[in-house]
């Protein structure tokens, strides 16, 4: 449907042009900052600098990369995120065309605002929303 | 021609030159901004601040961004090296595209080109912008995730939480403003504004959006993935050299970028502020004078920034996390809900100003009341039956207590190996369950 | 983000506004009140557990849901005396509402009816055969205490109608993104209901990670289906893909790379083998109320949408793919049949039971005929209240640990309780295909209408399987009745209400079905497919 409107999707894209040279040259600026450190500065070893910051004398051995635990808070929270990204995704184009859907948008809005309203209404009153 | 259709017949150099002038914009922005920083919030706290670099210490930043390459990169045992490299550049690339969609001025002529101040003008520019600051997170993450380190990786989930919390309320007080617009171009939100800015029309969006800002940028009285009382620098502790100062980059270029797209949303973008506008003609609204009231716009945020660290302290997580989830989001979608139920109904039927507005203050007020009687949370005593998450809550140490015998202390190594043995058969028992 | 990035996409495509407001007509809902009083009733069941104090929300919930079921039904039943012959679209010619959806969704409502009953009993296990707290780690100090509290997670009532109402939704989507989304609303709330057992929690929260797993997995396969279908056709509607397939100027590759994948996320759904892996895993581990209603609901609805595709969508292309199919439906049986034999755990029995049954299914499905499709439909209504029934019963014979389900446990039941032992007899015999049960009417239904369509060779196969998936039937009636019981062996619940009246349904439907089924196979004749 989409690809089938625009006969010519070289003029289309074409806006995105310099969004694509903005991106390279932001890309190309990091990495090579990112290399110039290593390049231009000094390097002294010493073991002691290697090792990841902590308090205390032994570091304890409880963050492994990838096998460290993340709190259950974080993922509700990622999880609710998703949930009203989602809504937020949908209110965009109906805002945009707000108008031309007139009042049977109106009512559609209205409903899936309080669906998405229900379960944040749940998540609310069972403490979803909470830090301790 | 239209802003779209100038932009198209670009050429490419000089779609070069506008990329060029934004990087170093940023660049340069950064260090006013951390200088200026520095400046007011000495002087807001009754010290000097910097003073031996240049006159005045004028040139402080200047110095530190030379030093910085120059100082040594050392990269922790046990970071996964791979992801420890990209982060930095994941998190700055996006700081510098989201520049690309923001409309610094009008028409103007570039070496006899007619084009427009700003990169690109497309029709879901608004976007972008969300999404290149969604983006920056994964730099965060991936950072305190790669660092092997308990201190990054708390930062690095405390950040992004706290990014994607205040990203829903900062999306959904732009709704009401793309409701008026009826466009996701920020060109064309600039243009709807000719009549009247947004943030006196749309008040609600306005200081949420504000508040939201700031928690998106991670910026005081909402740096707690940089409290350094809890967690050290943060995301970033175990970055050094260039590395750490790409993350300092981005992070600034953001305040940047919400400050900008704040000023393009609300204040009228370069437009002219009101008793300047009506000189000549709106003479000052031509050529390349809005990039003046622009970047005086813009700036005002970046101050409001400043002042905020300089006078604020930093909140606590919870109290962080319900303002953005139990006040700003709600308060977003009723508000919402009441602009999209005015346009429907303005446009729909023939219906005065007052009745619409008496109504929907008679609709407000009962919201409002309704949020107050319902009560916080369910009383505690109705979860008698829940059951306790932790084993046996905090570890206290028994009244009779014998300090051991210093002869008698068991190596620190078979104490540990007594316990794996105890985890063990635990588990030995989940599995026969 | 990566939702950002889509609607970045999306967006541009947005018309620009023109001030005149267009005039959009809100669309005729009396045909799907049934569904929409199940979503209904299922947000409301939501707001009732953030509002309602807790020892309200369980009568409550149990209230609601069975309100909700009753309300429905009259909906489905006022609906149906002035429904047009031939079957209308609905919302925006998304649902197709004909007889085989309408079927379906009395089917479907009536078993949700026994499965509530189910979900909604606390007299056999105290407090109900779901945790307050699922999240828990199984074997800790935390679940110890947890398993003998007499909380009950009542969120499983809302969750049980979200399935619901995504299975009569998929029954009748119209076009195969519906068809999508009505999947994934059944699917979800099924994943986790998997994860609520009180008892044995380890095999339980395993079971739900599998069946999430290798469900995401299954919707994949669905959705590069849809996305193939879409490039060839031009469009998801089903009858535009039927249409295109019509015609002969595209490229079948995508055609039939699609359908493949398309009907690889059906099976998946329908546990047809070779796609059944998780099935056995997922009707142990899960809590057997929630594995009632998965095994009865979620197999009526999988085969309300492959029936649907395949007699819409795919019918001018059968004798393409019909061979592949046969393969499928001759792996199936067999699969369930000979693996069903090795089993040693009731539940996993079943299970491949459920397997070769939905072989026997599919030879119905594939059988593209008017009697296959009221075969197939009747075939849906017996195994699902047979199969209700059987988990009933299997909830009730315990021990200390909880449900006795190894076949060992079972040895000598019929001294202990003889009714019991009776009604799981008869259950045994309806699943076998022994006549006088539904099971018999419905494989005779189908197999003939399989004869008639011309696949007397695979009848052949299906006869045989039933014969060796009726020895595993069988071996259990001999282990109930004449073995002699183990000293420490389970003890036979009594039932509350609730149990006692599902099982009576299941029952009774079955004996009904059996002996008079006429009235059923008239209605499920009622018309076929609405193609527009």
């Amino acid at each position: 449907m989409l690809v089938a409107q625009s006969s010519d999707v070289s003029s289309d894209l074409g806006i995105y042009l310099p969004l694509v040279v903005m991106f390279a040259l932001a890309a190309a600026f990091a990495v090579f900052s990112a290399l110039l450190g290593p390049l231009v500065g000094p390097s002294r070893y010493n073991r002691a600098k290697f090792q990841a910051y902590e308090c205390g004398i032994e570091p304890s051995p409880q963050p492994v990369v990838g096998g460290g635990r993340v709190p259950v808070a974080y993922y509700l929270t990622a999880m609710l995120f998703i949930l009203f990204d989602i809504e937020m995704v949908f209110l965009y184009p109906f805002a945009v065309s707000a108008d031309v859907l007139g009042l049977f948008g109106l009512v559609e809005i209205f409903l899936f605002i309080a669906t998405v309203g229900f379960a944040y209404a749940y998540v609310w009153r069972r403490g979803g929303l909470d830090w301790n | 021609m239209t802003r779209a259709q100038l932009l198209a017949d670009d050429p490419l150099w000089l779609i070069l030159i506008k990329a060029v002038a934004l990087l170093l914009l940023g660049a340069l922005a950064t260090m006013a901004m951390i200088i200026l920083e520095r400046k007011i919030v000495a002087r807001m706290q009754h010290r000097p601040g910097p003073n031996r670099v240049g006159p005045n210490g004028w040139f402080q930043s200047i110095a530190d961004a030379i030093k910085l390459p120059f100082k040594e990169q050392i990269i922790p045992d046990t970071a996964d090296r791979k992801v420890y490299f990209l982060a930095p550049i994941i998190s700055t690339i996006p700081a510098f595209l989201a520049f690309s969609v923001i409309p610094f001025g009008p028409e103007v002529s570039i070496f006899g080109e007619r084009t427009v101040l700003q990169l690109v003008d497309l029709p879901v520019g608004v976007l972008v912008v969300l999404a290149c600051s969604s983006l920056g997170v994964y730099g965060i993450v991936l950072a305190g995730w790669a660092s092997g380190s308990p201190y990054p990786l708390l930062g690095g989930l405390r950040s992004a939480a706290q990014v994607i919390s205040y990203e829903i309320a900062m999306g959904l007080s732009i709704v009401a403003v793309i409701l008026y617009t009826g466009s996701l171009s920020t060109g064309d939100i600039v243009d709807a504004q000719a009549s009247g800015w947004y943030f006196y029309l749309l008040i609600p969006s306005f200081l949420i959006y504000c508040v939201s800002m700031v928690g998106e940028t991670n910026r005081a009285p909402f740096d707690l993935p940089e409290a350094e009382s809890e967690l050290v620098g943060g995301f970033h502790t175990e970055y050094s050299s260039m590395k750490f100062a790409l993350f300092f980059l981005a992070e600034y270029v953001n305040m940047v970028i919400v400050s900008a797209f704040c000023t393009t949303l609300f204040l009228g973008g370069y437009m002219a502020p009101w008793p300047v506008s009506l000189i000549g003609d709106n003479y000052f609204n031509t050529g390349w004078w809005p990039l003046l009231w622009f970047f005086t716009k813009t700036w005002f945020f970046l101050f409001v920034f400043i002042w905020l660290r300089g006078t604020l302290p930093r909140m606590r997580y919870d109290q962080f996390m319900r303002l953005g989830w139990k006040i700003l989001v709600p308060a977003n979608l009723v508000w919402i809900v009441l602009v999209v139920a005015l346009r429907a109904f303005r446009n729909e039927a023939e219906i005065s100003a007052t009745t619409i507005l008496v109504a929907g203050g008679i609709v407000l007020v009962v919201l409002i009341g309704l949020s107050f009687l319902l009560p916080d949370r369910a009383a505690p005593d109705e979860d008698s039956d829940r059951v306790p998450v932790t084993g046996g809550g905090y570890p206290i140490p028994p009244l009779d207590l014998v300090v051991p015998d210093k002869d008698a202390a068991a190596p620190r190594r078979v104490r540990r190996k007594r316990q794996t043995a105890s985890v063990g058969a635990g588990a030995e028992k989940e599995t026969e369950q | 983000m990566s939702v950002m990035s889509s609607v970045l996409f999306l967006a541009q495509v947005q018309p620009v506004p023109s001030p005149a407001p267009a005039k959009i007509d809100p669309p005729a809902l009396d045909a799907v009140w049934p569904i929409l009083i199940v979503l209904a009733a299922a947000c409301v069941g939501v707001l009732f557990e953030a509002f309602l104090p807790r020892h309200q929300r369980w009568p409550a919930q149990v209230a609601l849901s069975l309100l909700a079921l009753a309300g429905a039904g009259v909906a489905l039943a006022t609906y149906l005396s002035d429904a047009p012959e031939a079957g209308e679209m609905a919302m925006f010619n998304t649902l197709a509402v004909d007889r085989p959806a309408l079927f379906l969704w009395g089917t479907l409502l009536a078993l949700s009816v026994g499965a509530v009953l189910l979900i909604a009993d606390r007299s056999v296990e105290p407090g109900g055969a779901f945790v307050a707290t699922a999240a828990i780690r199984p074997g800790t100090v935390q679940d110890r205490a947890q398993v003998t509290a007499t909380g009950m997670q009542t969120e499983v009532f809302p969750l049980t109608l979200f399935a619901l109402g995504g299975m009569m939704i998929f029954c009748a989507a119209n076009d195969l993104l519906t068809m999508f989304i009505a999947l994934e609303v059944l699917s979800l709330p099924l994943y986790l209901m998997c994860g609520l057992a009180r008892r044995r929690r380890l095999l339980s929260q395993e079971a739900a990670v599998k069946y999430f797993l290798l469900g995401a997995f299954a919707s994949a396969f669905f959705l590069y289906g849809v996305a193939l279908l879409y490039g060839y056709a031009g469009s998801v509607r089903l009858a535009d893909i039927s249409a295109a397939a019509a015609g002969t100027d595209r490229s079948d590759t995508l055609l039939f790379a699609g359908m493949g994948l398309l009907v690889v996320g059906l099976l998946f759904k329908a546990s047809v083998g070779p796609f059944h892996t998780w099935t056995p895993d997922v009707y142990q581990g899960a809590p057997t109320p929630v594995t009632a209603f998965m095994a009865a609901c979620t197999k009526v609805a999988a085969f309300g949408g492959i029936l649907r595709v395949l007699q819409v969508a795919f019918e001018s292309t059968q004798w393409e793919w019909r061979g592949v199919l046969w393969g499928v439906a001759i792996a199936s049986m067999v699969i369930g049949a000979i693996l069903g034999l090795t089993q040693t755990d009731v539940k996993r029995m079943i299970a491949y039971s459920s397997v070769a049954h939905a072989g026997f299914l599919l030879i119905g499905a594939i059988a593209l005929t008017d009697r296959g499709l009221s075969g197939t439909l009747f075939y849906l209504l017996t195994y699902g209240f047979t199969t209700l029934a059987a988990f009933g019963v299997i909830s009730l014979v315990r021990d200390s640990s909880g449900e006795a389900t190894h076949l060992s446990q079972w040895a000598g039941l019929a001294k202990r309780s003889p009714l019991v032992a009776g009604v799981f007899t008869f259950l045994l015999l309806a699943l076998a295909g022994i006549p006088l049960t539904s099971g018999f009417v419905g494989k005779f239904v189908v197999f003939e209408a399989a004869i008639d369509d011309g696949m007397a060779p695979l009848v052949v196969i299906a006869l045989v399987a039933s014969a060796v998936a009726a020895f595993f039937y069988l071996r259990v009636i001999v282990l109930m009745y004449f073995s002699e019981p183990a000293a420490d062996g389970p003890t036979v619940t009594v039932p509350g209400a609730f149990t006692t009246a599902a099982i009576t349904l299941g029952v009774l439907v079955t004996l009904l079905l059996g002996i008079l089924p006429s009235f059923a196979l008239d209605w499920a004749a009622g018309g076929a497919f609405a193609i527009r």
